[in-house]
């Protein structure tokens, strides 16, 4: 086991500050199962099954489904497991923080973000990065907004909109793992400032709204970048019930295509994202925000771990 | 997963892989996962016969045969038309090394010097000197007493024949302490 004082610290006085933040702005904090009957659905996330059920990869289900019974400003931190996650930036347990707030838009949670991280950097004695909406920028930097489509033709010369898979890596054959291939190698290492990134391809909208028009269909979705690492995703909800069935049918087969076994679809969850009100929500890696907003190389000092081959 | 193959998720610093027909040493590598797409492993891997260093990103899903490559300590014995001829310090067997392959080391090359050769697929591939060698001074300029002074050098020629960037103080004759990795003048070295 691997414990570092000054790190696990840092860690309870950025989270002190994250809770007084979310407690200021009329949220509630909800504690939700850890031990779910249904995983999330997505092939390329591993639950970790114990018991009956699973350990939640998020707590995304089951807190739409108290957003949906009424409460319209929630929040929660709490342990999440993703199994086949590890390295200097993963592990397989994580905290997260989620919130959900009905009426948000994407640009509403921005400006959260933006805020959560100032009260972190102010709990930690680390000058934050200015505003997206303030003219001058601090030594941290300003927070910038690009879209996927623009961010990649800045970083690779494809544009996503017309490129076969071929032109994006020659290497792959779906395009899944093209565009993916060259944004792991040539675009996320470029993202070296506070950045939302959004726009994201519709194939890629999980939960999120799709907006299908125009030549790069896109999902209601931003991804938040801090010292190079991704913090977070957002989107704006999904609240249609019937396309949500139809997209849990759809991962079922791709995780069947993956190799991977089938999940259960909780049926009262799904009628629930029926009944959310229009919102946006936003789940943020805490070991992540933490160990960026202190400069660390990894989420290490800030978490209590045993050692990698006790996994 | 047979014997010989590695998983892009297994792979540890220091390994040596076969990819694109080359053999590869891993110098360092990073699981990445973007949020809604597959794993990958971004991995940084040298070139074991050009030296290349490059970072490539392979999905943590893909597999690798490990290169055919083994390090052997070999004894230098002479140089001829053949090439530069080796000794196995084990098996005694000799080889011969063509120039191509010994490249710059050859400018710090002495008898009965040990290196580690590394043959790829029972070939010679390339070679590594002893960090540091000791060289005679066989031709420079008469030395400046007293000019111990940093930063200012002059050529010299050493026992290999090669130039070495040398203090003004230093005499023909004398010894010298070179680093073979970057071919710099690191001391006198007084008999």
């Amino acid at each position: 086991m691997t414990v570092d004082p000054a790190g696990l610290r840092a860690r309870a006085q950025a989270l002190a500050a994250v809770r007084r933040w979310f407690d200021h702005h009329g949220y509630l904090e909800v504690p939700t199962p850890v031990l779910v009957p249904a995983p999330a659905m997505e092939a390329q996330l591993h639950a970790v099954s114990a018991g009956n059920g699973w350990l939640r990869t998020s707590p995304e289900f089951a807190l739409k489904r108290v957003l949906a019974a009424g409460l319209p400003r929630i929040y929660e931190v709490g342990p999440c497991f993703r199994d086949r996650e590890r390295g200097r930036w993963h592990g397989r347990e994580f905290t997260m923080l989620e919130w959900y707030r009905a009426g948000a838009e994407l640009t509403d949670l921005m400006d959260e973000v933006e805020a959560l991280v100032a009260v972190t950097c102010a709990a930690l004695g680390v000058v934050a990065p200015a505003s997206r909406h303030d003219t001058r920028p601090t030594a941290a930097g300003q927070w910038r907004r690009v879209g996927v489509r623009a961010l990649f033709r800045a970083c690779t010369g494809v544009d996503l909109a017309h490129a076969t898979i071929g032109e994006i890596s020659p290497d792959d054959e779906t395009w899944s793992d093209a565009f993916f291939r060259r944004w792991v190698a040539d675009v996320e290492p470029q993202l070296t400032g506070p950045t939302f990134v959004d726009d994201w391809p519709a194939s890629q909208a999980a939960l999120a709204r799709t907006y299908t028009d125009g030549a790069f269909p896109t999902a209601g979705r931003f991804e938040v970048y801090l010292g190079g690492v991704e913090l977070g995703n957002a989107f704006f909800e999904l609240i249609d019930a019937a396309e949500q069935a139809r997209r849990f049918g759809a991962s079922n087969a791709e995780r069947i295509a993956f190799g991977e076994a089938p999940h259960p679809v909780d049926p009262a969850f799904v009628a629930a994202v029926g009944q959310m009100p229009r919102s946006a929500g936003i789940a943020v890696g805490v070991d992540r925000l933490v160990a960026a907003v202190s400069g660390w190389p990894g989420i290490a000092p800030g978490r209590v771990a045993v050692a990698e081959g006790a996994r | 997963m047979s014997v010989g193959t590695y998983n892009s998720s297994d792979i540890k610093k220091g390994l040596k892989l076969e990819i694109d027909g080359y053999p590869w040493s891993i110098v360092d590598f990073q699981f990445v996962k973007p949020g809604k797409g597959q794993a990958f492993n971004r991995i940084r891997m040298k070139n074991l016969i050009t030296g290349q260093v490059v970072e490539r990103t392979y999905k943590i899903v893909e597999s690798f045969q490990v290169a055919d490559v083994e390090e052997v300590q070999m004894e230098f014995l002479y140089h001829d038309g053949d090439g530069y001829n080796f000794m196995n310090q084990e098996s005694f067997e000799q080889v011969a090394i063509q120039k191509d392959v010994v490249g710059d080391s050859a400018n710090f090359l002495l008898e009965n010097m040990k290196c580690a050769v590394l043959f790829y697929k029972g070939r010679p591939v390339s070679l590594e000197l002893p960090n540091f060698v000791e060289l005679l001074i066989t031709y420079c300029e008469p030395g400046v007493k007293g000019n111990t002074a940093t930063g200012t050098t002059k050529n010299a020629t050493v026992s290999t024949g090669a130039q070495v960037a040398v203090p003004l103080f230093i005499e023909q004759g004398e010894t010298i302490k070179v680093d073979t990795r970057t071919g710099d003048y690191v001391e006198r070295v007084r008999r």
